[in-house]
C-alpha cells in the first residue's frame, strides 16, 4: 500500500504553466480522480507521477521516499492510457507477460500468472490473438491485465475509457472499480468525465488551469461546489444571482428564499446560488405557505428518455427542473415548484 | 404498399461513365510507361538475349547461345558476387546507421532544422558529385591520405591503405551509403512517427530497459519501413553503373558496367550478349527481392499484420 504526495509540483511548457504548484496527499489504497477540462494539466501531473514527464519544480513522494529523480523502471508505477500503448506485433499472452519478462521472472512463472489475470480479466480464450483482432474493450482489458500483472504500487490510469462506447464505458467502470477494490492498489485516474469521476472515486481533485480548484468526495463537490466554474463542470444546475442577508434568507429573481444553512458569503454582498436540477421538486398541490414554494408556467419540455426536463417561468427569472418522466407535463402549464432549502448553495465568488 | 428502398452503392448512368473516363485518362501516362516503354523494351532484352536483333543482322532466335557463355564463364559469376556485395554491405550498412539516427531524430531532434537539413543534404547532391567527393577524400592523393602523412600516421600519401580501386568496394560502398542513408533515415522516420509514443512509453512503464524497448518494440514495429527502404535501395544498388564504373577495382566489374563494356563494342554480337547480362542481373535480382518479401510476409503474418 502506497501513499502518493505531491508537494508544491509545477510544470511550465515554452513559459506556459501547465501544471502549478499542486499539493495533494492519496491516501494508501485510496481511488483519487483527477476531473478537469481539456489542458488543465491533469495528464501532465499523472505522467510527472509516473517517472514519463520531469517536474519544473517541486516533489513527488511515494510512502516516505522522494522519487522525483527516480527513473520511470523502478517506480513500481503501473499506467494505463487512453491509447492502450498494446505492442501490436505480440499476442495478448505475450503483450501481458513484457512486464514479466523483461524483469527476467522464470518462463514458468511468467505463464502461470499470466493465465491467473487472463483469467481474472476474462480473456483466456483469446490469449493467441493479436490485438488488431480485439475489440475496445478487450484491448483496453488487455492493456489493464499488462499492468497488473506486475504488482504495480500505484495505479495510473490516464483516460482509460475516452475510446470506448457508453454501455463498455459503464461496464469497465465497474470492472476497474472492483479490480480496484479487490487489488487495494492506490490509484490514480485522469477523466474530464464527471460521471465516470463520480462514480468510480473515493475523493475527486478538480482541476482548472493547472490548479486544483477542490478537493471532495463525489457527494459534497456535487452538492457544495467550491465556486461557480466547479458547480458548473459537475453537472446541470440552475446558478443566479443572489443577495444574502444575515438571518439565512437570500433576495434572488425568484423572490425571497429560505437557505438552509446559513450564508458562506458575506451578508449583503451580491453573489450566486445554486440549485440542481433535480433538487426542484414540481407539485401542484402544495401550499404557497410552505418555505421556497413557487408559481411557474412550463415554457419548454424536453423528453430525455428516464428524465422530463422542463423550463419554468419563475417571477423575474428562469429555472430548470428534472424530474423522472413517467407523468408528462404539458408546454403552457402553471405548476408549484419547491425549492428546498437546504439543497441552495452559495458560491464562493473568491474561491 | 410503399416500395422498399434499394440501396445504392455506385453511381450509374452518364455520370459514372464521365468518371470511369476520367479515372482512365489519369493513369494513362502510367500504363503508356509500364507498357509500351518498360514492358517493349523488357521484351525486346529478353528477344535479343535469345538471339534476335534482325536490325543487326542477326537471328539465331530461339538460341540459349550467350546464356551459356555467360552462365559457364567464371568471371560472370564473379562479377555477380562483386554486384550483391556491394549492394547487399552498402544496404546493411546503410540500415545500420539510418536505424538510429531515425530514432533519434524523432526522439530527441523532432524540432531541430539543423539536424534535419543536415540528414536532407546528400540527398540534394546528385551522385556524380559524391562519387567526385570520393575520389578528393578518399583516393591516395586525396584529403585523407595527405592528412594521415601530415599526422604522421604514414611516411608518404601513397601508403594510405588503398581505399578506392580495389574489389572490397569500399568508396563504392562509401557512395551508396552516403547516398541512400538519408532517404532510409527519411522513411523510417515516418514510420516511427506514425507509431507515436505509445507502445515505447508503456515499455518504459512495465520496466523495460533501452535496448529491450530497442529490439523487442521499436524494431518489429518499424519492420515495413525497413523492408520497404531496403528493397529500394537494394534494387538501386544492384542496377547502379557509374560508382562501380568509377570506383571499381576494374576486371571483373560488377554487371551493370560489365553490360556496359559489352553495349560499347564495335562487334554488334556483344549487345546481345549484354543484354543477356542485363536480363541476367534483373533475374537475379527479382528472385533475391521476391525472396525477400516472401520471408517478410512471413515474419508479418507471424505477428498477426497480414
Amino acid at each position: 500500500m502506497t501513499q502518493v504526495q505531491l508537494k508544491n509540483l509545477s510544470k511550465v511548457f515554452s513559459g506556459a504553466p501547465a501544471v502549478d504548484a499542486i499539493d495533494l496527499d492519496v491516501v494508501s489504497g485510496e481511488f483519487l480522480v483527477l476531473l478537469g477540462p481539456s489542458g488543465c494539466g491533469k495528464t501532465t501531473t499523472l505522467r510527472m507521477v509516473c517517472g514519463l514527464e520531469q517536474p519544473t519544480s517541486g516533489s513527488i513522494w511515494f510512502n516516505e521516499a522522494d522519487v522525483t529523480q527516480v527513473c520511470v523502471q523502478n517506480r513500481r508505477v503501473g499506467l494505463v492510457s487512453q491509447r492502450f500503448g498494446l505492442f501490436p506485433h505480440m499476442t495478448v499472452e505475450q503483450n501481458v507477460a513484457f512486464g514479466l519478462s523483461v524483469r527476467g521472472l522464470p518462463a514458468e512463472l511468467q505463464k502461470k500468472q499470466v493465465n491467473e489475470m487472463l483469467d481474472i480479466v476474462h480473456l483466456s480464450e483469446f490469449a493467441n490473438r493479436f490485438p488488431s483482432q480485439l475489440s475496445g474493450g478487450q484491448c483496453q482489458r488487455v492493456a489493464i491485465a499488462r499492468t497488473l500483472v506486475t504488482k504495480p504500487d500505484v495505479l495510473l490510469l490516464d483516460e482509460p475509457m475516452a475510446s470506448l462506447d457508453t454501455l463498455l464505458r459503464a461496464q469497465m467502470r465497474q470492472f476497474i472499480r472492483d479490480l480496484h477494490d479487490e487489488y487495494g492498489m492506490t490509484t490514480l485516474l485522469v477523466t474530464h468525465d464527471q460521471v465516470e469521476a463520480m462514480d468510480l472515486a473515493d475523493r475527486i481533485a478538480v482541476i482548472f488551469d493547472g490548479r486544483i480548484a477542490q478537493l471532495a468526495t463525489p457527494e459534497e463537490i456535487y452538492q457544495n461546489p467550491v465556486n461557480e466554474r466547479t458547480a458548473r463542470f459537475m453537472g446541470h444546475s440552475n446558478i443566479f444571482e443572489c443577495t444574502p442577508s444575515s438571518d439565512g434568507h437570500i433576495e434572488s429573481p425568484f423572490g425571497r428564499l429560505t437557505l438552509g444553512t446559513p450564508a458562506r458569503p458575506r451578508a449583503n454582498q451580491p453573489t450566486k446560488a445554486m440549485l440542481r436540477f433535480e433538487s426542484i421538486q414540481i407539485d401542484s398541490h402544495k401550499s404557497d405557505t410552505q418555505h421556497n414554494v413557487l408559481k411557474g408556467t412550463i415554457k419548454r419540455a424536453e423528453f430525455l428518455g428516464a428524465m422530463m426536463r422542463y423550463t419554468l417561468q419563475v417571477a423575474q427569472g428562469t429555472l430548470t427542473v428534472e424530474e423522472a418522466s413517467t407523468n408528462i407535463r404539458k408546454t403552457g402549464e402553471v405548476v408549484s415548484i419547491s425549492l428546498p432549502p437546504e439543497q441552495i448553495w452559495l458560491l464562493d465568488a473568491s474561491a | 404498399m410503399p416500395k422498399p428502398y434499394k440501396a445504392h452503392t455506385a453511381i450509374t448512368g452518364p455520370l459514372a461513365r464521365r468518371q470511369t473516363l476520367r479515372d482512365l485518362a489519369q493513369v494513362l501516362p502510367l500504363f503508356v510507361v509500364l507498357f509500351f516503354l518498360f514492358g517493349g523494351a523488357v521484351v525486346l532484352a529478353v528477344l535479343q538475349s535469345f538471339g534476335y536483333a534482325p536490325w543487326f543482322g542477326i537471328n539465331e532466335f530461339p538460341s540459349t547461345h550467350y546464356y551459356e557463355r555467360l552462365w559457364l564463364s567464371a568471371d560472370f559469376w564473379l562479377s555477380l558476387g562483386y554486384t550483391l556485395y556491394y549492394a547487399i554491405a552498402a544496404t546493411l550498412i546503410g540500415l545500420v546507421i539510418s536505424i538510429p539516427l531515425s530514432i533519434a531524430l524523432c526522439a530527441r531532434f523532432k524540432a531541430s532544422r539543423i539536424f534535419s537539413a543536415l540528414i536532407r543534404l546528400p540527398l540534394m547532391v546528385p551522385y556524380s558529385v559524391g562519387i567526385a567527393l570520393a575520389l578528393v577524400m578518399l583516393g591516395n592523393g586525396g584529403l585523407l591520405s595527405r592528412f594521415s602523412a601530415f599526422i604522421g600516421w604514414i611516411d608518404d600519401p601513397a601508403q594510405f591503405p588503398l581505399i578506392l580501386r580495389t574489389h572490397w568496394g569500399w568508396g563504392i560502398i562509401a557512395v551508396y551509403v552516403w547516398k541512400q542513408v538519408p532517404f532510409m533515415t527519411l522513411a523510417l522516420a515516418a514510420v516511427l512517427v506514425r507509431k507515436g509514443d505509445d507502445t515505447h512509453e508503456a515499455a518504459l512503464v512495465l520496466g523495460a530497459t533501452s535496448s529491450q524497448i530497442f529490439w523487442r518494440v521499436t524494431l518489429p514495429q518499424i519492420m515495413p519501413g525497413i523492408v520497404s527502404a531496403s528493397l529500394i535501395c537494394f534494387a538501386f544498388n544492384i542496377g547502379a553503373f557509374e560508382a562501380p564504373f568509377i570506383l571499381g577495382g576494374g576486371y571483373p566489374d560488377t554487371l551493370p558496367v560489365l553490360a556496359w563494356r559489352y553495349f560499347q563494342d564495335a562487334n554488334y554480337a556483344f549487345q546481345l550478349q549484354g543484354m543477356a547480362v542485363v536480363v541476367s542481373l534483373a533475374l537475379v535480382s527479382g528472385l533475391i527481392l521476391s525472396l525477400y518479401l516472401l520471408a517478410y510476409r512471413r515474419y508479418e503474418r507471424a505477428r498477426g499484420r497480414v
